[in-house]
């Protein structure tokens, strides 16, 4: 009796310390993210996409054979929560950190800089992030916010035509940093292609907007680009039905997703406009090898109803590019990934489009945003249908915005 | 016991206004000194960063704000304002060459005189109005940040902080960054803690408890009142811009929201008016709780291999410490500074209880 129960204490124990031993090292990658506060609508569905993600590339061997791991700690939006997050993180070991929250990722930026971790910010914190020369570690995956209201104002150009004299452009944003960030760039393509812009801002937390929409009613605007969030798309669309102006008009940002067009009505919602960084719904292929090899074998991470939501593609699409980084490392640099490896890696990447999830990315050493493609997508009562091919328009301008914001970085950080 | 008053002997008025008295108290606060000294070698760096550091210069931050509160009697809602008039001055002072010490003071002095000029209109008011218009100071403080882009630093609403060098020391370490939050802590809890001893904390406290009495017997309360919210508001300052350069490297508007100004509040209302170690414990409940409380939590649940949704997950920690907050308000209103007396108290007397009255 005592010999069996020594002998199977003994196999547990020695199964214990061999099951590390087994596997190869896993990557980790490190996720501090606002599950309570004003992330909370989008990153849920974040986490779930990253796990089942690393779920996918672990069930076929991991990445050049290493697992993949995400750790993950709640910050609440707030800085500080933030830093100690990321202190946990790098002491865990981590190569790339991911924050989904703007002050958190600013928060960051002085300490990632200097202690050399990948950190990525897909559409979030400093645009001019992209600038790869100035912030070496940072990767704003997809385009930046400048890019986005330059896409759009293209889109409009080629609506009306291939010109824009005369045209009434609306701005539509939420009077804090994240919506007056275009104005800048929209106030230079209102010099070059001679548009009429109207700005008009609306306050936080943004369910009054009536002022703005009043403005609008009597400047009558050929389109509308707005810049919100969550509970501003229902308000704005409420607005837009009272005070008669078309849905068709409004082109919106990436953050849209179905609870909001839920919340606004599918009738309604018919005509609305956004731009995609990636492609929504779960036609892409890498969602339906999700379907079968993760959530078909019973390892999903969530709902599998979530799967095509916006957010969810979002998670994707932060990750799979990053993952795509970290195979590139491994084949040319060799293990173990240190985070100078991942970020060499990252910037070797040519034309990937994660499955079809993304616009063909083209990373290097000057642009860690890939390419900034974009392509305007119409919601069409059921489903988002493309307007447009991914492209970047107006990259000139962009850049121009982003250098001088860069060496503004630059000058005071030398 | 440890407390032992036995052969304390007054014999000058100098040893009876000593700060601490009590032998087993002056060995408690070297000890907790010399701990605090030794910090960088015996503390992890994750802990030295980004408990430790944040930890002392808000409770400096909060000492700040108890002088107005707990000393004074005067609500402050717009703190955090305060704070982030000192730490765009410093920021904005620094980056055009200012030397960092002289950054600092500059810190203070703007703080002070928008604090001051601000506490001239407000204090025609007191109580509810007079919070109302302090909260006034913070919405008015955020919207100029805002929409002044020479502030916020432009679009991006983030400046960084250069690298400064303090008496010829560079700021750039972990372990000189905590020295300079340590050095500014201590600093500003010997201020507090002589303050109860000195005329200007006394008409403090006779204002507080009733300003007209006080106007009778001689105390100017508008102008202690106002010297109240001036010196409040240079260690706000100060505190703001060394959170900046020390803590967070790049100063952006949502560090020094409405949010922070409550939270600030909560900070001296849980540690308890009027009271500077309460300002210690109290920071640390607000601070570093919330924090520790969710890596506790995650960690059992990791250990107990509990398959709990990470929505569900995350909320717990603020459920947990939402019953908390409650819990010792319910049982000691007077924060945690009274449970700190009465253990205090319960000590001094034991073994032999009884002789309490």
């Amino acid at each position: 009796m005592f010999q069996r129960l020594k002998k199977a204490l003994g196999i547990a124990a020695i199964s214990l310390v061999a099951q590390p031993l087994l596997a190869a090292e896993p990557i980790k990658f490190g996720l501090c993210y606002d599950l309570t506060k004003i992330y909370s609508f989008a990153a849920p569905q974040l986490v779930q996409a990253e796990r089942d993600l690393a779920a996918l590339v672990n069930s076929q061997g991991g990445i050049e054979g290493h697992p993949v791991e995400f750790l993950l700690q709640e910050h609440g939006n707030e800085p500080q929560r933030g830093i100690e997050c990321y202190e946990r993180m790098k002491a865990a070991g981590v190569v790339a950190v991911d924050t989904l929250s703007s002050p958190v990722s600013r928060a960051l930026l002085p300490r990632v800089m200097k202690d050399g971790i990948v950190m990525t910010q897909p559409m979030v914190g400093r645009s001019d992030t992209v600038d790869g020369e100035v912030f070496k570690w940072v990767f704003p995956i997809g385009a930046t916010y400048w890019g986005m209201a330059a896409n759009a104002v293209q889109y409009a150009k080629s609506q009306s035509g291939g010109s824009l004299k005369g045209k009434r452009i609306a701005f539509l944003y939420i009077d804090y940093p994240f919506g007056q960030e275009p104005i800048g760039i929209l106030k230079e393509l209102q010099k070059r292609e001679g548009f009429d812009l109207g700005l008009y801002p609306y306050p936080l937390p943004g369910n009054d907007q009536s002022s703005a929409w009043s403005q609008m009613r009597r400047a009558q605007p050929d389109y509308i680009i707005h810049w919100g969030t969550a509970v501003m798309q229902v308000v704005a669309a409420k607005e837009a039905q009272r005070n008669g102006i078309s849905m068709s008009k409004i082109i919106t940002t990436p953050w849209i997703n179905d609870v909001d067009i839920a919340n606004i009505g599918p009738d309604l919602a018919k005509g609305l406009k956004k731009v995609a960084v990636f492609a929504s719904g779960s036609y892409v292929p890498l969602l339906r090898k999700i379907k079968t090899e993760v959530y078909g074998k019973d390892k999903g991470n969530g709902d599998i109803k979530w799967l095509g939501d916006k957010y969810y593609n979002l998670g994707l699409a932060s990750f799979a590019p990053v993952f795509e980084g970290a195979r590139l490392a491994l084949k040319n640099y060799g293990a173990p990934l240190t985070a100078d490896k991942l970020r060499k890696g990252m910037e070797s990447i040519r034309d990937f489009n994660a499955d079809g999830l993304m616009a063909p990315l083209v990373f290097s050493e000057k642009d860690h945003g890939g390419g900034g493609k974009t392509r305007i997508e119409m919601y069409d009562g059921k489903a988002w249908v493309p307007q447009t091919d991914w492209a970047a328009a107006y990259d000139d301008l962009v850049w121009q915005a982003v250098k001088a914001s860069s060496a503004e970085y630059l000058k005071t950080n030398k | 016991m440890f407390y032992l008053q036995s052969g304390i002997s007054h014999s000058s008025y100098g040893v009876e206004r000593q700060l601490f008295p009590i032998p087993f108290e002056r060995w408690q606060v070297g000890i907790l000194l010399a701990l605090a000294i030794a910090a960088p070698l015996l503390m992890s760096p994750i802990y030295l960063k980004s408990y430790m550091l944040p930890w002392l210069i808000w409770t400096a931050a909060a000492l700040g704000l108890n002088l107005i509160i707990g000393w004074a009697g005067q609500f402050h809602f717009g703190y955090a304002a305060v704070m982030a008039i000192g730490a765009y001055s410093a920021t904005h002072a620094a980056r055009h060459g200012v030397p960092f010490e002289i950054a600092l003071v500059l810190a203070g002095a703007t703080a002070t005189v928008i604090g001051s000029v601000f506490a001239i209109t407000a204090l025609r008011v007191r109580g509810l109005y007079l919070a109302l218009s302090t909260l006034a100071l913070q919405f008015v403080i955020d919207w100029v940040i805002h929409k002044v882009p020479a502030i916020s630093g432009g679009t991006q609403a983030t400046l960084q902080a250069p690298s400064v060098h303090l008496l010829g020391i560079p700021i750039a370490s972990d372990a000189s960054k905590y020295y300079t939050a340590l050095v500014w802590c201590v600093l500003v809890t010997m201020f507090m803690l002589n303050l109860r001893r000195t005329g200007l904390g006394r008409a403090l406290v006779a204002v507080r408890e009733k300003d007209f009495a006080a106007a009778v017997i001689g105390v100017n309360s508008f102008y202690y009142k106002l010297v109240a919210f001036a010196t409040s508001s240079f260690i706000g300052g100060v505190s703001g811009a060394i959170l900046v350069f020390t803590f967070y490297g790049a100063v952006t508007p949502e560090q020094f929201t409405t949010n922070v100004s409550i939270q600030a509040l909560a900070m001296v209302i849980i540690g308890g008016l009027g009271s500077v170690i309460g300002s210690y414990l109290g920071v640390a409940f607000i601070l570093l709780l919330p924090g520790l409380i969710a890596t506790a939590i995650y960690a059992l649940a990791t250990k107990l291999d509990l398959n709990v949704g990470i929505e569900l997950l995350a909320h717990i920690p603020g459920l947990l410490y939402g019953i908390l907050i409650i819990a010792f308000l319910l049982f000691e209103p007077s924060g945690l500074a009274k449970i700190y007396t009465n253990f205090r108290n319960y000590l001094m007397f034991w073994p032999f209880g009884y002789s309490r009255k």
